[in-house]
């Protein structure tokens, strides 16, 4: 084209420059019956993958973009995330490079895969959505999560979204969803796999109790003090649970846990993973016109 | 509002109007719409073999010209045709080197899906390799090279050219295996193709 920057080609050679360089760190997962799928480097040594492509514990093997190859073995598995860790008993691989900001709505994004020897795959599109928390169904919950107009070839479960400069905004799966495919956002899956490489699962955060949306009433909403519309009432309490220990009732309204508002069980559900198991936490509950706090040791879910 | 995107959707304007000039509906009876375009300047035009199927085809060129083409040669293995048309100075393709695409590049379709005339669709590389093709002997399986791309492609799309974020031809879509990916037969394959068909150098 005459009388133009190239723009258009510049922006296409720049594509074709991620794909190469998030391919480096793009590898072929084999451990299953089915064709291979994808995984992504996070060190010289481990590998994130999507769980359910892992369907075997031993003879697990990863190809490389150099066409070398090494066993692997599990480190952990995180069913409600679909995310497993993998360590490469050879070590010397090329980590991804991490976004360093959330992915937004509208960008470019490139899901790649390598679910053959053949080499690297792509699929060009935007991030369409970015939603959480969302249930899994497996028992999980994805505090966040990126859909993409990307197409999810076969394969490319765990294989990652990555960005125009080649740098991983996320984990891709359509194993959590039965339609559809959806991104485990980095921030997200590199911290499942913190926890994967230290503990061997991801502690899930138990209080024991069963609740229910409600708006909060007006006369209550006085005595909390601040304009928060909906908490939990909480309709049962487990025996010998971290709730009972703590005091909370059948009736309590919880608002809030470790002075974050509480507006709906999924959102307390996001709390819960991670961290906060085996900690002693403070409930914001609102029982009658009384506004209190109760301290609760968080179990862990087993 | 924002320089750098309106600039692109000039570019990308140019691209297509560009390739447009060059594209052919090939009418074909009852079997309807199909895509082809001018490889060269002298009438040689490019487009699947089953696009061209048995009865009479009508090649109209984007001037709304109609000719009657001649197939010079055809092939049903890896679904390509050569037609000839009477007629100089046409607009010729711009056509590129499929040897170096990569994976990731932008590309486009255009062709007459669903009997839309010259419709642009858009995605990039998605992945270069081989597809088996049945050969010339019966139970003979023949690999050739494909472009496997995420452009969505439609009846109508096929025999039209893929192009190159520059409006250069990188390949011609074609329903050569199923499935949800467009299928392209590169361009080197074509050039090889008309070589050893016509004798002669492709361009």
């Amino acid at each position: 084209m005459s009388g133009t920057n190239n723009l258009l080609g510049r922006l296409s050679e720049s594509l074709a420059q991620a794909v190469v360089k998030a391919g480096l760190s793009t590898v072929m997962v084999e451990a299953r019956r089915r064709m291979p799928a994808s995984g992504v480097v996070l060190t010289p040594d481990l590998v994130l993958s999507a769980d359910h492509v892992v369907e075997r514990d031993d003879d697990i093997r990863l190809l490389f973009q150099d066409g070398k190859d090494s066993a692997a073995q599990v480190v952990g598995r995180d069913p409600g995330s679909d995310l497993v860790l993998l360590q490469a008993s050879g070590g010397g691989l090329s980590p991804a490079d991490r976004a360093p900001e959330a992915a937004l709505v509208g960008q470019l994004a490139l899901a790649l895969g390598r679910p053959s020897p053949e080499g690297i795959q792509a699929s060009l599109g935007i991030v369409s959505a970015a939603g959480g928390p969302l249930r899994t169904g497996r028992g999980g919950l994805l505090e966040s999560y990126l859909r993409t107009d990307t197409i999810p070839y076969p394969g490319f479960s765990g294989g990652p979204l990555v960005d125009a400069g080649g740098r991983v905004m996320g984990i891709n799966t359509s194993g959590l969803t039965r339609s559809s495919s959806l991104t485990i956002p980095a921030v997200l899956a590199w911290g499942v796999a913190e926890a994967l490489e230290r503990h061997g699962s991801v502690p899930r955060g138990y209080l024991g109790i069963r609740s229910q949306p409600v708006t909060i009433p007006a006369l209550q909403r006085e005595a909390l003090g601040r304009e928060q519309v909906n908490g939990l009432l909480l309709v049962g309490i487990e025996e010998r649970s971290p709730a009972e220990r703590g005091g909370l009732m059948v009736g309590d309204i919880l608002v809030a846990m470790a002075g974050v508002p509480v507006n709906d069980p999924d959102e307390l559900l996001a709390m819960l993973v991670g961290a906060a198991a085996g900690q002693s936490s403070t409930l914001q509950v609102l029982r009658g016109g009384e506004n209190i706090e109760i301290q609760v040791e968080i179990g862990e879910r087993k | 509002m924002n320089h750098l995107l309106s600039a692109l959707a000039d570019e990308a304007n140019a691209v297509v109007g560009q390739v447009q000039r060059s594209l052919v509906v090939l009418r074909n009876g009852r079997r309807g719409y199909g895509a082809g375009f001018i490889w060269r300047s002298d009438g040689l035009i490019v487009t699947n073999n089953h696009v061209v199927g048995k009865a009479r085809t009508l090649a109209v060129t984007s001037d709304g010209n109609e000719y009657p083409p001649k197939i010079l040669a055809r092939d049903p293995q890896i679904d390509l045709a050569l037609l000839k048309i009477e007629a100089d100075d046409l607009p010729a393709a711009v056509i590129g080197d499929s040897r170096l695409l990569q994976v990731g590049e932008i590309v486009m379709a255009i062709g007459h899906p669903w009997g839309q005339p010259g419709a642009v669709t858009t995605g990039c590389i998605s992945a270069l390799g081989k597809a088996q093709t049945s050969g010339k002997r019966r139970g003979e399986l023949v690999s050739v090279d494909i472009i496997r791309s995420d452009v969505r492609l439609a009846p109508g799309n096929s025999g039209g050219p893929l192009v190159d974020a520059r409006g250069s031809v990188v390949g011609i879509n074609t329903m050569l295996v199923g499935g949800d990916q467009g299928i392209a037969l590169p361009s080197h394959v074509v050039e090889a193709f008309i070589e050893n068909q016509l004798g002669e150098d492709s361009d």
